[in-house]
């Protein structure tokens, strides 16, 4: 029996992705220009399931009224996750609410609906529990899988480099017994993973089919790899609107100046407002009602929802929240950047600069390589900004 | 078929009701089944389920909301005859019943209920005793009638549903395999898109093969279905705990789809080609309820541009009009069947004047009664106190003032306008409501007080609270609190101040927040924060700086939120408060 039923997580915040998780959670920040979760739900319709569980928790407003109650008319029904205690948590979260086997899957990474397909046919035609694998040259940074013909022998988090090279991609199908395991598999530090139910349920004898997968498999770790997620989606033509040439989407009720360049890849989302002479993409993903002056440049960057900016500006590798205003002559020259981020340092992060949610930037700032600026912060004309600008913080020259 | 009645009714809950009832038959009775109760659908459902299965091809159903007599299960519809082989559900007011009980009773009709609605099954039951048929004894009867009504009949022995329609919403759901009859779309909605209006004046009679719609002098009308285009994805509640919550968090994008395609940022432009042909000297704004507060603000924008305008009350106006027959009068109702404002535009279309609906329901009978329609497109609004529709309302009402009047600000009122969605969405975010509504619950009266163009607001505030809190709670102009409201306030009683800018009002009201004080009333400041008024206030509501014109779709949407988080502490009924109804369609 294939499952018919897709449980989506979608509870976690992504701390690693602050601040531009302040006021919603990773599922709903935007690959391209609408959020990863909504191309997570779709891939799902488009594989076939009849029915959706989505799991909320951190800012489940956001998600609930996004999507309201279905989905390309397939029903969803949301289920609380108050505290986010693991996967397998989650998932367990979701058992009263559904009947017979499901699928499970991130609700915080784009994948491809074959993927979903084959994991669904092959415990179809197996009876087992399944799990979705895919080739990675960097297996040891993710969650390893050992396959001995078709079946999983061994789950490994982040193993030694060079020993794996299939990862756990992260979509499931998995039936009744699993909640059992689930129920009965002890917790680490009070979480509960869902490969940790997997791992026992091996050890205690069971089958877990590994089906070899590919396709596109992105998602975001830090808030750089916004910009590199987006330009996955926008490479692989998912943006949400037709296009009107080669790798340029614009929304119909969106208003276009005739003097503007568009250079694909690019998308434009419903009301935004292109004034004359804008050079747009390649890269550049616009959310709904994003309005943008005279003569701007934005390149390889991403201007989320309700954002303005100002004439003259220069955005090249930026990512902003929702509703930032950048005043007019903004400079945000773009990366390499080398960035202190929770006690780690990256080098080289091909980041411009990131504005939280309504962070102010009034006319003339210049954003040095890799400033993070906080949400709701405010930078005054005429500033120099670089490092890290805390929330709601002022500054001035 | 009673699944499927029960189905509708729970889609029709949101219209508030006191009671409820079903009746179905078949063409081999000579009775009607009926099952009724007053009080939830859920006791409905429980008798449905306690009791004998009824089974027939035919079936109507009726949520009551009493006018006529208490919510009994005696006074819940459908109505029967003395024999119980006709059954009737009826939506509005008979207002020759009295005399047609006396005039049935007289001939030995004994009555069972103390409603107007039981006249017409007797009315059709006497013609049936007359020799008449089925039809020709529903068409004597309904021509008896004086009022407003929408009735649906049925006849055991038969299997059609007989209906007319007179002042009060009547609508067909079309399918290949049912014929589907509502006060309201959402009642079928699940079930087909393509929906038929009923006319005043016409009857219908629907049959397992389809229907026929006649006029009212009996000839047939052929009246091709519409297609509507509400989402039934929009009619659940998606993981909130109510209605107007959801309502609430979905202001940002009812707003998106209000504006979408009718400003020009660039340009300092509006598009709104419904009104491009009205050029008023003059304009009244008729409504009630919410929608009245919409009418005040927007006579206030209008009057700001120049243009003359009132708003008023619309059953007021629909009794004694003012002076000024060359008035654009506009009518605004969300669901476009409120029986006082459809009586106040039919009165002013009586005197001539050139009327303009602004309602957020398309083919409703606002929308075709008025000259011209300028749609909000909110979408459809679940819980009885408007929210979303209330703001989508204020900034239709923008658009049309832009529209009619532009000036050197226009530019940066559509940039303000293009701004609320994401300004909504802060205040949803960061909004201190919850910690408002925590520390007054249990407060005796809450006052609410605005100048300008904030004097609506603090009305509407009042309004969302007593609505769903069932706490006394009053808005004032700010200016009047000292000339009477003053001695009502006590150190017990919060004072919800409504102020932002600068300017003479904002001044002013921050005078009548010191009076307040000195009062040792703790006060709710909602503003901006550019005025100093923090400084007099216990809490502060804060709202992103927005063009004055605009700020109060933003202040206003704080008061939902405290009115929403105090009815959910006291635990209220927040989406079906008591004694109210979601359109209201009598007079």
């Amino acid at each position: 029996m294939k499952p018919d039923c897709g449980v989506v997580l979608a509870a976690g915040e992504g701390t690693r992705l602050r601040p531009l998780t302040q006021n919603r959670p990773k599922p709903m920040l935007p690959a391209a220009n609408r959020p990863i979760l909504e191309h997570v739900l779709e891939t799902l319709v488009e594989a076939g399931v009849g029915e959706l569980v989505v799991v909320v928790g951190y800012k489940r407003d956001r998600v609930q009224e996004h999507f309201g109650p279905t989905f390309r008319d397939v029903p969803i029904d949301y289920v609380v996750q108050d505290k986010q205690l693991g996967s397998g948590h989650a998932v367990l979260q979701a058992r009263a609410t559904v009947d017979g086997p499901v699928l499970v899957v991130n609700g915080d990474r784009v994948i491809e609906a074959s993927m979903v397909e084959a994991v669904a046919k092959r415990f179809a035609t197996t009876g087992s529990p399944a799990l979705a694998l895919l080739e990675h040259p960097r297996a040891h940074e993710y969650g390893a899988v050992r396959l001995e013909g078709d079946r999983v022998v061994d789950l490994v988090e982040r193993p030694a480099e060079g020993a794996f090279r299939l990862i756990n991609a992260g979509i499931y199908a998995v039936d009744e017994a699993l909640f059992d395991r689930l129920e009965t598999t002890p917790r680490t530090d009070g979480e509960l993973g869902l490969t940790e139910a997997l791992a026992a349920h091996i050890d205690g004898g069971g089958r877990l089919e590994g089906v070899v997968t590919e396709g596109l498999w992105a998602d975001a770790t830090y808030p750089w790899d916004m910009l590199v997620l987006s330009r996955a989606v926008l490479e692989a033509n998912r943006a949400s609107h037709a296009q009107t040439s080669p790798g340029v989407h614009v929304a119909p009720s969106a208003s276009v100046h005739e003097t503007a360049v568009l250079e694909g890849p690019c998308v434009v989302g419903p009301d935004c407002e292109i004034g004359p002479g804008v050079a747009l993409g390649p890269n550049a993903a616009l959310g709904r009602n994003a309005t943008v002056g005279a003569n701007a440049i934005i390149t390889d960057s991403l201007v989320d929802v309700d954002t303005r900016v100002g004439a003259g500006s220069t955005l090249i590798d930026c990512v902003t929240g929702q509703d930032v205003a950048l005043g007019a002559g903004t400079t945000v020259a773009g990366g390499p950047a080398e960035i202190a981020f929770h006690d780690r340092v990256f080098h080289s992060a091909a980041l411009g600069a990131v504005f939280g949610d309504r962070a102010r930037a009034g006319g003339a700032v210049t954003a040095e390589p890799g400033a993070l600026v906080g949400p709701d912060a405010t930078i005054e004309s005429g500033v120099v900004v670089g490092g890290q600008v805390p929330p709601g913080a002022r500054v001035v020259r | 078929m009673v699944d499927r009645l029960m189905q509708g009714l729970s889609k029709l809950e949101y219209r508030g009701y006191d009671s409820a009832g079903v009746a179905v038959t078949a063409t081999e009775r000579n009775r009607v089944g009926v099952l009724k109760r007053a009080g939830e659908l859920e006791e409905l459902r429980q008798l449905v389920s306690d009791r004998e299965p009824l089974s027939g091809t035919v079936g109507i159903g009726h949520t009551r909301w009493s006018t006529h007599g208490p919510p009994t299960d005696g006074n819940a519809h459908p109505h029967t005859d003395e024999s119980g082989r006709v059954a009737v559900v009826h939506n509005g007011i008979i207002e020759n019943a009295p005399a047609l009980r006396e005039e049935l009773g007289g001939d030995g009709v004994t009555f069972r209920s103390e409603t107007d609605t039981e006249v017409v099954p007797q009315l059709i039951a006497a013609h049936l005793a007359a020799g008449r048929d089925p039809e020709a004894a529903f068409r004597a009867a309904v021509a008896r009638l004086e009022g407003s009504y929408a009735l649906a009949a049925i006849v055991a022995g038969t299997d059609a549903i007989l209906v007319a329609r007179e002042d009060s919403p009547l609508v067909l759901g079309v399918t290949e395999d049912a014929t589907y009859l509502g006060s309201d779309v959402p009642a079928f909605r699940e079930h087909t898109d393509q929906v038929v209006y009923l006319h005043d004046g016409e009857y219908a009679r629907v049959e397992p093969g389809g229907f026929e719609i006649a006029d009212a002098a009996g000839d047939p009308v052929d009246r091709p279905p519409e297609t509507v285009e509400w989402d039934p994805e929009e009619t659940g509640k998606a993981g909130f705990d109510h209605y107007m919550l959801k309502e609430i968090h979905e202001q940002p994008r009812a707003l998106r789809q209000c504006l979408q395609g009718r400003v020009d940022e660039r340009g300092g432009q509006v598009s709104l080609p419904e009104v491009a042909n009205l050029d008023p000297a003059r304009v009244h704004l008729l409504a009630a309820g919410t929608s009245y507060h919409a009418a005040v603000y927007g006579a206030w924008l209008f009057r700001h541009r120049g243009i003359p305008a009132q708003a008023f009350y619309a059953h007021e106006y629909a009794i004694s009009a003012p002076p000024g027959d060359d008035a654009l009068v506009v009518g605004i109702s969300q669901s476009g069947e409120t029986a006082d404002t459809l009586s106040g535009v039919r009165e002013a279309q009586r005197r001539g004047a050139a009327t303009l609906a602004v309602t957020n329901t398309v083919g409703g009978t606002l929308a075709r009664e008025a000259d011209e329609a300028l749609y909000i497109r909110s979408g459809p609004e679940i819980g009885v106190a408007a929210t979303k529709t209330f703001a989508a309302q204020q900034t239709a009402l923008n658009l049309l003032v832009l529209s009619m009047a532009a000036g050197r600000e226009s530019r940066a009122v559509i940039a303000s306008l293009r701004d609320l969605p994401g300004d909504i969405q802060r205040i949803l975010d960061e909004s201190a409501a919850p910690a408002v509504a925590a520390a007054f619950e249990t407060a005796p009266a809450y006052f609410f007080i605005g100048r300008g163009l904030h004097h609506p607001v603090a009305l509407e505030g009042a309004l969302k609270l007593k609505e769903i809190s069932y706490s006394h709670a009053e808005g004032f102009p700010a200016g009047e609190l000292k000339h009477g409201p003053l001695a009502l306030v006590t150190e017990e009683t919060p004072v919800f101040a409504v102020v932002t800018g600068t300017d003479e009002a904002a001044r002013k009201t921050i005078g009548n927040v010191k009076e307040v004080e000195a009062r040792a009333a703790p006060v709710v400041a909602v503003t901006d924060g550019q005025s100093d008024v923090k400084r007099y206030a216990d809490h502060v509501l804060q709202i992103p700086a927005s063009h004055p014109r605009v700020a109060p779709i933003l202040t206003n949407v704080q008061l939902q939120l405290v009115a929403y988080h105090v009815a959910r502490r006291l635990g209220r009924s927040i989406d079906r408060p008591r004694n109210l109804a979601k359109s209201v369609t009598v007079e």
